[in-house]
């Protein structure tokens, strides 16, 4: 078995080295003539190289490369020692040089150029864009129309062609002619002081481009007025306060754009800062809060960030309620407050805020119970596992007035 | 029981394995058709199904995970449905096998029984015990195992052959049993290895007990010698089989221990209810115990009995071993047993399945002495004849009543959610090309792998964990992102990381099944699209780009490809063609076949033991006094008014599940509340905690007990996809009339000055395409981006943890949705980390709205293993990333895109104050769409103006049209802040720098009104401090 396995080997061996030996041939390049002699087509023309050969053929390619790519021939007609090959429409329709490389197996036999240009004779096409689609007014924004246009196989026009822009706005149409660079033409359409729609179209051969628009935005908001109104100015805490700008405009006279959003900033006597939001409509910003439940002085000021602000508007609220009754029962457990009666002796709205701060004898404080008034009237419980027998203060806080008490608590 | 008169064939057809298989048939195979699809894997099968009916030997699959290899699973039982598939779908080839599976189980523990029993009365027994059984209802209706089913059948199929085989040494026997053997690996891996083990490591040692046996004559005579001597004689049989079972066990499925090696698991260990303390927790202990064992609990006795018996010694240690460690976590010994490692990987409820299935020849053997045998003898002679036929009834009726009670425990307790239509989101996938994205189903339970099965589009989601590859899901103990809200702060977190980077997985579309998580999905800057025709939200992020069109993937040599591919179901043709003959033969009794040696081992079964009847009645009885037991402990613990405790418990209960007519049941009816009243005061109560919250734990502490009335603290920890969020409230409890009832609380009663409002706005409408193309979407279709201007950034550091913050604008003329990324470098200007605002932020700005931002930098939690995941839940749960270098750099990029939808800004702020207890504030809702959940973003600044950091609050309570709502906030103590850069020299919008666009939007930029909206506050390292808000609204109109 072994002895078969090595004799094997030896002469798996002995044929390796064998082949070694073997003398390379060297090819024979055949003498081949290049019989075609145009080399300037137009795109989409049909084309095809003829050579003339007097040798075998059979090992001959034509390798033809150009933009589109590359790729490799085989003769397509044979007749008398002279062979074609037919170059494919999508290289044919594509403009630009086409190289192409007469192959024997791998060697070069010859080498050469054609030159397609582009195909003006039949229709125009026109690629166009315009962008940004949208664009702020005033002197310095633009949006840019470019065109391509080609012919029917997708290849550029050549350069200085001839493109007409029309754009227009409002009653305006302008019309003016460029010429094609780098295979385009382009055109900056300025932005106007007046806020709109500008539409372009452009025109190439007597080939029209589709319709393309841009729309003028209005520039930044400029300095605006503001009031505010309401049903009644007392603190009641119920009724609904509304701010309102006048109609505010950019620095052109445009309207704001919709939905701009104007930060309505109340600053109230305590130097709180608060707000409440509006968006404009048809450049008039509306904003609403509720009434404050106590007498209070607020200063109101509309802002839009970083682009406009409003004038100072007061709006002084009278105090709805004057004073409450509070009632301790149940070993002072129970504590009734009220009735609210607020500026026409009216019992007040359901919903007033009334809040009870619970200390301890030594002023430390323990927690707080809010309760809402309801008929006017409302009642804090404070049961026994909320606090245990004990003096205690209550600080009770409704409308904006504050009581204190010092009570006993005791009893369930 | 079922009562035949005793029929002395031997050759005949056996007619209750006839009626077996026929009511079997009719009783699992019309029942699957309501149970398979609600299982918990059918549908994970017809997935991989789906893989192999339109790839078959390309094994890579781009649906789930971001691509996974379905090596990760044997295929068998999956391309058999594949195959089935092209007759009459899917689900037709699901059904096909399911049915297939039902006949092999059934035939299966037919010839197991005869070969344990010897006796064809007994399998016939056998047989139709197996269509009760609990165990087997259980892993078809509820679990859906199919290829565990189909491998542990052939399993038993097998026995036999390999019994014959050791016995005789026989090549036909060796044959048979290896093509059986070679069909249960390919259809399911665990099966054979641990069957191995435990079912033939035993009956290699009862067949060697056997031989030994006919040696001697009798057991009694049989000693270790012997045993020894005849295990010397068959060794090489076994040890000839033993390696060819591992051989084939190796060969048949290489591709899958290829993948192991390759790609090994690296999943965390998954909770598993198995792994439970059957006693803790009682679900799991139904699930994973009662009903697997259902009747056989009181027979436990009898089976060890018999199991310890001479012939079976080995099928007893067995039996034994699995048994104990089907118990789970409920005793340490499994976890002792099996190694920390392998009990976290390892599902449990296998042991007790395979337990429950060894169980069922002695079962048939008890079974037949009750009916027909010395047992029933015993009975009748000691308690008389009623009491056999009223225990035997007994023992059907305990049969029947687990078989029907698993049957119907996915009905009144379902595991999944609703049946969901997949038409309309198969057709939203496949429109305008919706696919070119990832999705992710929310709340689809296990039919997210149906619907995967329907469409081409992928998920970054998927339900075979073990296959994962992404670390932001292979460190988490989660099932699926989908139902992630059951899943703690490893849930929602994981969730949380694909909703705020969900350009990272090109993730664009999310299909929600569930409200739950709404909030989440606003806050980190997602969109509702629409609702499909099933009632599914269809949520949309923008800014994200399409899935690349090369993605990448795993390649195996083809040599795998081919086998994975031929081997599985050669198996099966090749098993069918060897036993065809075997087959025919036993079906038809064409032949007369020689009589198996094992029949001749048949008990005589003459005598039951005196002893062992009464040992088992005080078995049976503690069982009862057991279950008796436990279903006090249920009543007093569900008994709704029976305590204070039970009250409260229950009322916060109702509360949870919304069930309000049952919690207005709980108040005091003294009280006068109406239920018509008390619906509408819960019903307008909206926010994150009535609407989004699912109570996690519920302390209640009672005190003040007198005989008719206490008073309760109820500390509740609810959660929220948002964060956590924890209450308490105070109750007072009444007795009456011998039940507890609770006092209502007070109520909001702010009433709004009018009746009817009107409001104004600006709305927006965004074609997408206005020209119906499947082509790229025109160039004048495309929108323009809404133009930002950041107007601040800076990275700071706080309390350890590195976060960039800063301001924007909206500086267009439409309203933008923002998207904002930060990537951290060191001084050498490496990348450290990026990552996305998530909701330190509104993301919707309308025109010339500003938004300040903070984003943290996040790291995959617990990516390195050794820290430990946190007991309790917190879906606000942050793992910062730790940085190896100082980050010293950023870059932000932000991009807007047109925004139609969540532009309601109608939220005021209406009073602030600040007190010992923080900010106290009001908020108005001035607008006519109800604030669901209210967010407050507070920026500090410093004295200079200068933003320092961003803090936020959610509102627990919503915010009703035209009225207020009331929120406290503690200001922070930003001493420890430091601001490591301050520059907006690498800030980017829409891809162009910041710098040039605030030049042309902005050239004279007014920047005190920043100054002018903060409110002055002498704090602890700020001076200013603003408060921005916010809203989700829940239920656009």
């Amino acid at each position: 078995m072994y002895i078969r396995i090595v004799i094997i080997l030896c002469v798996l061996l002995a044929s390796c080295s064998s082949n070694e030996k073997e003398p390379v041939i060297k090819t024979v390049l055949p003498d081949v003539m290049l019989e075609s002699k145009k080399i300037d087509f137009i795109a989409g023309d049909s084309i095809s190289i003829t050579f003339k050969t007097d040798s075998s053929f059979e090992k001959l390619k034509l390798q033809v490369k150009n933009a589109y790519g590359s790729t490799l021939l085989t003769p397509k007609t044979i007749n008398e020692n002279k062979i074609n090959f037919l170059v494919p429409k999508n290289y044919s329709r594509l403009a630009g040089p086409c190289r192409w490389q007469l192959l024997h197996d791998t060697e070069i036999v010859l080498k050469g150029v054609i030159n397609i240009t582009t195909n003006d004779i039949h229709q125009t096409h026109i690629e166009s864009y315009f962008g940004p689609r949208s664009i702020s007014a005033g002197p310095i924004d633009f949006s840019m129309l470019t065109v391509a246009p080609t012919d029917i196989y997708d290849n550029p026009l050549n350069d200085g062609t001839e493109v007409t822009v029309k754009y227009q706005f409002q009653e305006k149409i302008n019309e003016l002619k460029i010429t094609t660079k780098s295979f385009f033409a382009w055109y900056n359409v300025n932005s106007t002081t007046k806020s709109g729609r500008i539409l372009v179209t452009s025109e190439c051969n007597s080939t029209t481009s589709k319709e393309l628009a841009t729309i003028v935005f209005p520039a930044n908001a400029t300095d605006f007025s503001i009031n505010a109104t309401s049903a009644h100015n007392f603190a009641d805490g119920n009724q609904i306060i509304t701010f309102k700008s006048d109609i505010i405009r950019d620095q052109f006279g445009n309207i704001v754009s919709n939905g701009t959003l104007v930060t309505f900033v109340i600053k109230n006597e305590n130097d709180a800062y608060l707000y409440t939001i509006g968006t404009t409509l048809n450049g008039i910003a509306e904003a609403k809060t509720l009434h404050p439940d106590k007498a209070s002085k607020w200063e109101i000021q509309a802002f839009i960030t970083g682009a406009a602000e409003s004038n100072t508007t007061n709006f002084d609220f009278k105090p709805a309620i004057h004073d409450y009754p509070v009632l301790f029962s149940k070993g002072n457990r129970n504590i009734d407050i009220g009735p609210f009666e607020s500026f026409m002796k009216q019992l007040i709205p359901d919903g007033l805020l009334v809040q009870l701060d619970i200390y301890d004898a030594d002023g430390k404080f323990i927690q707080s119970e809010k309760t809402t008034t309801k008929n006017g009237i409302c009642n804090i419980f404070l049961g026994a596992h909320y606090l245990p027998e004990g003096n205690y203060i209550l600080k009770l806080q409704a409308a904006g007035i504050k009581k204190e008490f010092r009570i006993n608590i005791h009893g369930n | 029981m079922l009562y035949f008169p005793t029929m002395k064939t031997i050759k005949k057809t056996n007619t209750l394995l006839i009626l077996a298989l026929i009511v079997g048939i009719a009783f699992h195979g019309s029942a699957i058709f309501f149970t398979l699809e609600y299982t918990y894997d059918a549908l994970i099968h017809l997935f991989f199904a789906d893989h192999y009916a339109s790839s078959w030997f390309d094994p890579w699959e781009y649906r789930w995970y971001t691509g996974f290899t379905v090596q990760s699973y044997p295929p068998l039982v999956h391309q058999l449905i594949g195959i089935l598939s092209y007759i009459g779908g899917l689900k037709f080839g699901m059904y096909t096998v399911g049915l297939l599976a039902i006949v092999l189980f059934i035939t299966g523990v037919y010839r197991y029984t005869l070969l344990m029993t010897g006796s064809r009365r007994i399998a016939g027994y056998g047989a139709v015990l197996a269509v009760f059984s609990s165990t087997f209802v259980e892993t078809l209706h509820i679990f859906g195992q199919l290829p565990s089913v189909s491998a542990l059948s052939i399993l038993l199929h097998a026995m036999t052959e390999i019994y014959l085989y050791i016995k005789t040494g026989k090549t036909r026997y060796f044959i048979t049993s290896a093509s059986m053997l070679a069909v249960t690996v390919t259809s399911h891996h665990v099966t054979p290895l641990f069957g191995m083990v435990f079912f033939i490591a035993p009956l290699m040692g009862m067949t060697v007990m056997d031989a030994a046996r006919e040696k001697v004559a009798s057991y009694k005579k049989l000693s270790f010698k012997v045993f020894w001597s005849s295990t010397l004689q068959h060794f090489w049989r076994i040890a000839k089989f033993g390696g060819t079972a591992i051989f084939l066990l190796v060969f048949c499925i290489f591709p899958y221990w290829y993948n192991s090696k390759r790609n090994p698991i690296t999943q965390v260990a998954i909770p598993h209810g198995s792994r439970d303390n059957f006693l803790e927790v009682t679900s799991s202990g139904l699930v994973f115990f009662v009903i697997p064992w259902g009747v056989f609990l009181f027979v436990l006795p009898y089976f060890f009995y018999r199991y310890f018996s001479k012939r079976y010694l080995f099928f007893g240690l067995s039996f034994t071993l699995l048994t104990i460690l089907g118990t789970g976590g409920s005793t340490p010994i499994p976890r002792l047993m099996l190694g920390e490692m392998a009990f976290n990987i390892l599902t449990l409820d296998r042991f007790t399945l395979w337990a429950t299935i060894m169980a069922l020849p002695i079962f048939a053997e008890f079974a037949f002495r009750m009916v027909e045998g010395d047992l029933k003898a015993l009975i009748q002679a000691r308690f008389g004849g009623v009491y056999h036929r009223v225990l035997g009834g007994l023992i059907a009726g305990g049969l029947l009543f687990m078989v029907l009670f698993t049957m119907t425990l996915g009905y009144f307790r379902p595991s999944q959610p609703a049946k969901i239509k997949m038409l309309p989101i198969v057709n939203f996938l496949g429109a305008d090309s919706h696919d070119s994205w990832r999705y992710l189903p929310l709340g689809f339970g296990d039919q997210m792998a149906w619907l995967s099965a329907q469409t081409n589009a992928m998920t970054v989601d998927g339900n075979y964990h073990s296959a994962r590859r992404l670390p932001e899901l292979t460190t988490r103990a989660i099932e699926r992102i989908e139902n992630s809200k059951f899943r703690g702060v490893e849930g929602i977190g994981s969730l949380q990381q694909f909703l705020t980077v969900p350009e990272k997985y090109n993730l664009k579309y999310i299909f929600s099944n569930d409200k739950f998580y709404d909030p989440i999905l606003y806050y980190c800057g997602w969109q509702r699209l629409q609702q499909l025709e099933n009632g599914i939200m269809v949520w949309e992020k923008l800014n994200v780009a399409p899935i690349p069109q090369i993605l990448p993937k795993q390649d195996v040599p083809t040599i795998m490809k081919l086998m994975w591919g031929l081997i599985p179901l050669s198996t099966v043709l090749i098993a069918i063609f060897i036993n065809i003959q075997m087959i025919w033969v036993r079906l038809l009794k064409s032949k007369k076949t020689e009589e198996h040696s094992f029949m001749k081992l048949a008990l005589p079964y003459n005598k039951f033991s005196n002893k062992l009847l009464i040992f088992s009645h005080w078995w049976a009885l503690l069982m009862l006094v057991i279950l008796g037991y436990g279903i006090f402990l249920f009543y007093v613990k569900n008994e709704e008014q029976l305590s204070p405790n039970n009250v409260v418990e229950s009322y916060y209960d109702a509360l949870d599940f919304k069930e309000f007519s049952r919690a207005h049941s709980y108040l005091d009816p003294e009280n006068n509340i109406d239920i018509a009243q008390y619906m509408l005061e819960v019903s307008v109560t909206d926010g994150i905690l009535s609407s989004y919250a699912k109570l996690d734990s519920l302390n209640i502490e009672i005190y003040d007990v007198t005989k008719t009335s206490a008073k309760a603290k109820v500390a509740t920890t609810w959660i929220t996809p948002l964060e956590n969020v924890f209450n308490n409230d105070y109750h007072e409890l009444v007795k009456r009339n011998g039940k507890w009832y609770i006092e209502p609380s007070k109520v909001d009663n702010d009433i709004p000055p009018d009746q009817l409002f009107t409001a104004n706005g600006t709305t927006y409408y965004n074609h997408g395409r206005r020209k119906i193309t499947t082509q790229e979407t025109y160039h004048e279709d495309v929108l323009k981006q809404p133009v930002l201007e950041i107007l601040s950034a800076k990275l700071v550091k706080f309390k350890g943890q590195y976060s960039i913050i800063g301001e924007l604008q909206n500086v267009d003329d439409t309203p933008a949705d923002v998207v904002i990324k930060a990537t951290l470098y060191n001084d050498q200007n490496k990348e450290l980390a990026n990552y996305n605002a998530k909701h330190h932020i509104k993301h919707k700005l309308m025109p010339k709205e500003t938004t300040t931002f903070k984003i943290n930098f996040e790291g995959i939690a617990w990516s390195s293993t050794k820290d430990t995941l946190p007991p309790t839940f917190n879906p606000d749960e942050f793992t910062p990333v730790s940085f190896e270098e100082q980050p010293t750099k950023f870059n932000l990029q932000s991009a807007g895109n047109t925004a139609n939808t969540d532009l309601y800004k109608h939220l005021a702020l209406q009073d602030l104050e600040y007190t010992e207890q923080g900010f106290n504030g009001v908020l108005f809702n001035s607008g006519v769409q109800e604030v669901t959940i209210p967010q407050l973003i507070i920026s500090y600044y410093n004295k200079d103006h200068e933003l320092l950091w961003v803090d936020h609050k959610f509102v627990t309570s919503g915010v009703r049209i035209q009225r207020k709502q009331f929120f406290n906030y503690q200001p922070l103590d930003l001493d420890s802040l430091s601001i490591i850069n301050s520059s907006l020299k690498n800030c980017f919008v829409n891809g162009l720098p910041n710098e040039s666009i605030a030049e042309k939007m902005f050239p004279n930029r007014n920047s005190v009104h920043g100054l002018k909206q903060t409110q002055p506050f002498k704090g602890k390292g700020y001076e200013y401090i603003k408060f921005e808000l916010n809203s989700y609204i829940g239920n656009p109109k």
